[in-house]
């Protein structure tokens, strides 16, 4: 499937600037230096509010997957990853993907839905080939 | 001054159109009212949760003509909200604050299909900006998905297995071909449910509960008051409640552990019982998954042998989800278990009815996994 359009508000708009060139924002903490999702609002080690963005490194493994039957699209793939920061992230997967995701390493590449914001997704860090 | 639930209203179920949620809601509460014994105007303490297609509110309150409450809230804790409505009646009642609080949960996302508009809870369509429109994006905007991504985290840690979830949809249906109320009463095999088209791997259509129109209500008041009323009083033992906040990242325990974990201990130590001493088992059961995980959760068998637990028999021999549950009888939130429960409770569960029902444990699960609630209910008081 390809992505949805989504537009971006005012908690987003640092997220999507970065996504627009290419960069995947997470939250970094001025206290702790510790890592957290792009959604935190508060430090998730230290409790702390003081939160920047920084750009992660895009790379990390699946946590979990699901292919998703919906009426009407083919199936897709959508996942928790766990980037190499430390922060889970739940976003589309795609590319060629094996059978089983468990642990598959993958890097963010970024989509360019029309009318949207550039929309983040997770495909294998190597091409992958069947055995 | 203990608590009871001395009523239960349960509307017409399911594919029930041309109502909406307040008019569910109005009318589960007089049908508990009247089951109780009592007229509407003797409920003085009103506690409402609304479901996806809202409305369910303070409103009740007119709707039902009920003038001088001395307890009015809505309450939003998900699919923990029954069992948290049921636990803040209860202080309510303990305290003396109050005498008769109705608590009631009605939804109507079902759309007649003639009106050519689709359930509300297919989700597909919406379009928020944000985050959420992020996540929708990216095409996870259903529960479903959501607790497929728990259940395939349960299977890779756990060995857990799709067959092993077909056994609780297989055990659940064979209690709802028994249960006058429940929507699916035709047997299902577990070729069955694994032949059941794919909704979210690895959860297949029968891993997933029903969508119902509908509305439920009970009515908490004293063992006191209850005396003199017609139906059996079911004794509120023990609560308790746990929101596990899961830290989306190394460590979280997000599908692998539930709040049943604390909020069990809490309800069981209040009861003054332990696990081994419950007879009947109502969990919520969003999908198979949450059934096998709260068994877990509960210590009905230890972390990470729910599947074997359930596939090796034990739904034969342990009481749970004996109307069928959300998945085979009606999905009214935390009040398809708690219904279920008033019901074995009292003993009038005709040709399901469970012999031993002294001790009851009740769940609510909401959010993805994130709010639980638990109940201890009883014929016999403390
Ligand atoms: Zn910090």
């Amino acid at each position: 499937m390809p992505v949805g359009i989504v537009q971006r508000d005012a908690a987003t708009a640092e997220f999507f600037d970065g996504t627009a060139r290419g960069d995947l924002l997470i939250r970094h903490c001025d206290t702790c230096d510790g890592w957290s999702a792009p959604q935190a609002r508060t430090c998730p080690h230290c409790a702390s509010p003081g939160l920047s963005w920084a750009p992660a490194a895009g790379t990390g493994k699946v946590v979990t997957w699901s292919v998703v039957h919906t009426k009407g699209l083919p199936p897709y793939t959508v996942g928790i990853v766990e980037l190499d920061e430390g922060p889970w992230l739940q976003l589309q997967l795609t590319g060629d993907l094996p059978e089983d995701l468990a642990d598959l390493r993958v890097r963010a590449t970024f989509e360019h839905p029309e009318g949207g914001e550039a929309v983040p997704v997770f495909t294998p860090a190597r091409v992958w080939k069947a055995p | 001054m203990s608590a009871v639930i001395a009523g239960l209203g349960i509307t017409e179920m399911g594919k029930v159109y041309g109502r909406t949620a307040p008019e569910f809601a109005a009318d589960a509460v007089r049908l508990a009212a009247a089951d109780a014994g009592l007229t509407v105007s003797d409920i003085d303490g009103l506690l409402t949760n609304t479901g996806i297609s809202g409305d369910v509110g303070l409103n009740l309150q007119r709707d039902l003509g009920l003038r001088d409450l001395r307890l009015l809230s809505e309450v939003q804790a998900y699919g923990s909200s029954a069992g948290a409505m049921v636990q803040y009646a209860a202080m309510a009642v303990e305290s003396g604050m109050v005498d008769v609080v109705a608590c009631v949960f009605a939804d109507a996302p079902l759309k007649d299909p003639s009106s050519g508009a689709g359930a509300a809870y297919a989700g597909a369509g919406r379009r928020p900006a944000g985050w959420q429109g992020l996540a929708a994006a990216s095409g996870i905007y259903s529960a479903n998905t959501m607790y497929a991504l728990a259940t395939r985290r349960h299977m890779r840690t756990y060995g857990t297995t799709s067959e092993q979830l077909g056994h609780i949809a297989v055990a659940q249906r064979a209690w709802a071909a028994k249960n006058p109320l429940a929507q699916m009463r035709d047997p299902i095999t577990l070729a069955d449910h694994q032949n059941s088209r794919w909704i979210a791997e690895p959860l297949h259509l029968l891993d997933c509960c029903l969508v119902s129109n509908g509305g439920v209500a009970v009515i908490v008041t004293s063992a006191d008051r209850a005396a003199d009323l017609p139906q059996p009083a079911v004794h509120i033992l023990g609560w308790g409640q746990a929101h596990p906040g899961y830290v989306m990242g190394p460590g979280s325990e997000l599908g692998l552990v539930s709040g049943a974990a604390i909020s069990g201990p809490t309800a069981l130590k209040m009861a003054g019982v332990t696990i081994a001493d419950i007879d009947v088992v109502e969990l919520y059961d969003c999908y198979t998954f949450t059934v096998l995980l709260s068994l877990e959760d509960y210590g009905f068998c230890a972390k990470g042998e729910g599947g074997p637990f359930v596939a090796g028999g034990a739904l034969g021999s342990l009481a749970v989800n004996t109307g069928g549950g959300q998945l085979s009888s009606y999905y009214m939130w935390g009040m398809t278990p708690l219904s279920e429960a008033v019901i074995q409770a009292r003993g009038q569960g005709g040709e399901r009815q469970v012999p031993r029902h002294d001790l009851v444990l009740v769940s609510g699960n909401g959010g993805l996994l994130d709010h639980h609630s638990t109940l201890i209910l009883s014929p016999n008081p403390r």
